[in-house]
């Protein structure tokens, strides 16, 4: 394609390319501190093309395809760009990635011992992996967490965090807006704005650790705790996986490790602090 | 209910076995799917996994040595019943 770039992401390998700068400037803007890997042989191949030859210059609409696609992915609009090569990643990661058990869950690690979220989108599990990467613990990743098949540790994938609507105030405050990219108004899912991880974690990318609390957040309710039984904790984590019926015998042998090994619990939280009252308090009791 | 057909597990049918806190987790590898199951199915196939081709009353028998089954019909329904789930599922077989 005529403008591309090869990106490492944890243990995966992208090669973006797009029919316009534009996007690929941004992604090498916003991706500089993660590592060089010009010419290397990618896992995936992101592909933002012109929905039909006329929609390169007018109106320009991008359809999101590559290795791996989906035959009707909605078109985006040109200032959507980043995003779309976002979702490219996640799309060949959710569609083609075998080597670990995929978990839609952010993930973040203290003392050499992992956090697991998991929910749907608006739970807030991506605010709060971000909030915490600002309070002491190591960012894994916002949008998947990747389970070592063999031994059960969790591998990082910290991709820029996508932070939607009010979590992008919340955020921002936090962190500055230097580490913040373009803010992208009025997309599918609303506002989206993404912060660039911090150089730790990018440095670290390729260091796992072991699971040691599963959460389950939800946003938006008064606080509460209830313990989520393992079979709930299983049920849930399957739907939360793209590539467990994929990996077969591999995939129920990671992931009942992960649900007989890993205490679990669904909070509720209205802030952020409430919910880091919890979260220290289970860490504490649990690990 | 059925009293004179036979089942039995196939060795090619045998399961991938998880006890959770509240329930079971079997993996039934010829088809990839994963099936989660409480009492009284796990004893039932815990009972059958020697291969033997068992009525639904061998299979009483044998459950009735470890378990307090209740009411012999209603067992044997209960029985009958799962073994005609299971065998749809393709767990156990028709011998």
């Amino acid at each position: 394609m005529k403008h591309s770039l090869t990106l490492q992401i944890g243990p995966a390998t992208f090669r973006i390319g797009s029919a316009w700068r534009a996007p690929i400037d941004q992604l090498a803007d916003l991706y500089a501190g993660y590592p060089d890997r010009r010419g290397a042989i990618a896992d995936f191949t992101v592909r933002l093309q012109p929905t039909n030859m006329l929609r390169r210059w007018v109106r320009p609409s991008i359809f999101i395809t590559g290795d791996h696609g989906l035959a009707d992915a909605a078109p985006m609009s040109l200032p959507h760009g980043l995003l779309a090569a976002e979702m490219g990643m996640n799309l060949q990661m959710a569609l083609g990635w075998r080597r670990h058990l995929l978990l839609h869950a952010s993930s973040v690690e203290r003392d050499g011992r992992v956090l697991v979220m998991t929910g749907e989108s608006g739970s807030g599990k991506s605010t709060l992996a971000a909030l915490l990467g600002e309070r002491g613990w190591r960012l894994m990743g916002d949008e998947f967490a990747l389970l070592d098949l063999d031994k059960g540790a969790i591998l990082p994938f910290p991709r820029l965090v996508s932070l939607k609507n009010q979590a992008i105030g919340v955020v921002q405050h936090v962190v500055g807006a230097q580490r913040m990219g373009p803010l992208l108004r009025a997309t599918a899912k609303g506002d989206i704005r993404h912060l660039v991880p911090r150089p730790d974690v990018v440095a670290r990318m390729a260091q796992g650790a072991m699971p040691a609390l599963l959460l389950f957040p939800r946003f938006g309710h008064a606080a509460a705790i209830r313990p989520v039984g393992q079979g709930e904790a299983f049920m849930r984590l399957t739907q939360a996986s793209t590539n467990y019926v994929a990996l077969g015998e591999a995939g129920f042998v990671a992931l009942t490790r992960f649900v007989t090994g890993v205490p679990a619990c669904a909070i509720d939280f209205p802030s952020g602090e409430a919910a880091f009252e919890m979260i220290d308090r289970l860490w504490d009791e649990g690990v | 209910m059925d009293r004179i057909k036979r089942y039995r597990i196939d060795p090619r049918d045998a399961c991938l076995t998880c006890a959770l806190d509240d329930l079971t987790l079997l993996y039934h590898g010829r088809s990839g799917q994963t099936h989660m199951v409480i009492s009284p199915v796990p004893e039932m196939l815990r009972a059958m996994q020697d291969g033997a081709t068992l009525t639904v009353n061998d299979l009483w028998h044998r459950l009735a040595q470890s378990y307090d089954l209740g009411d012999r019909d209603d067992a044997l329904a209960q029985i009958g019943a799962q073994l005609e789930a299971l065998e749809a599922l393709g767990l156990v077989r028709a011998a």
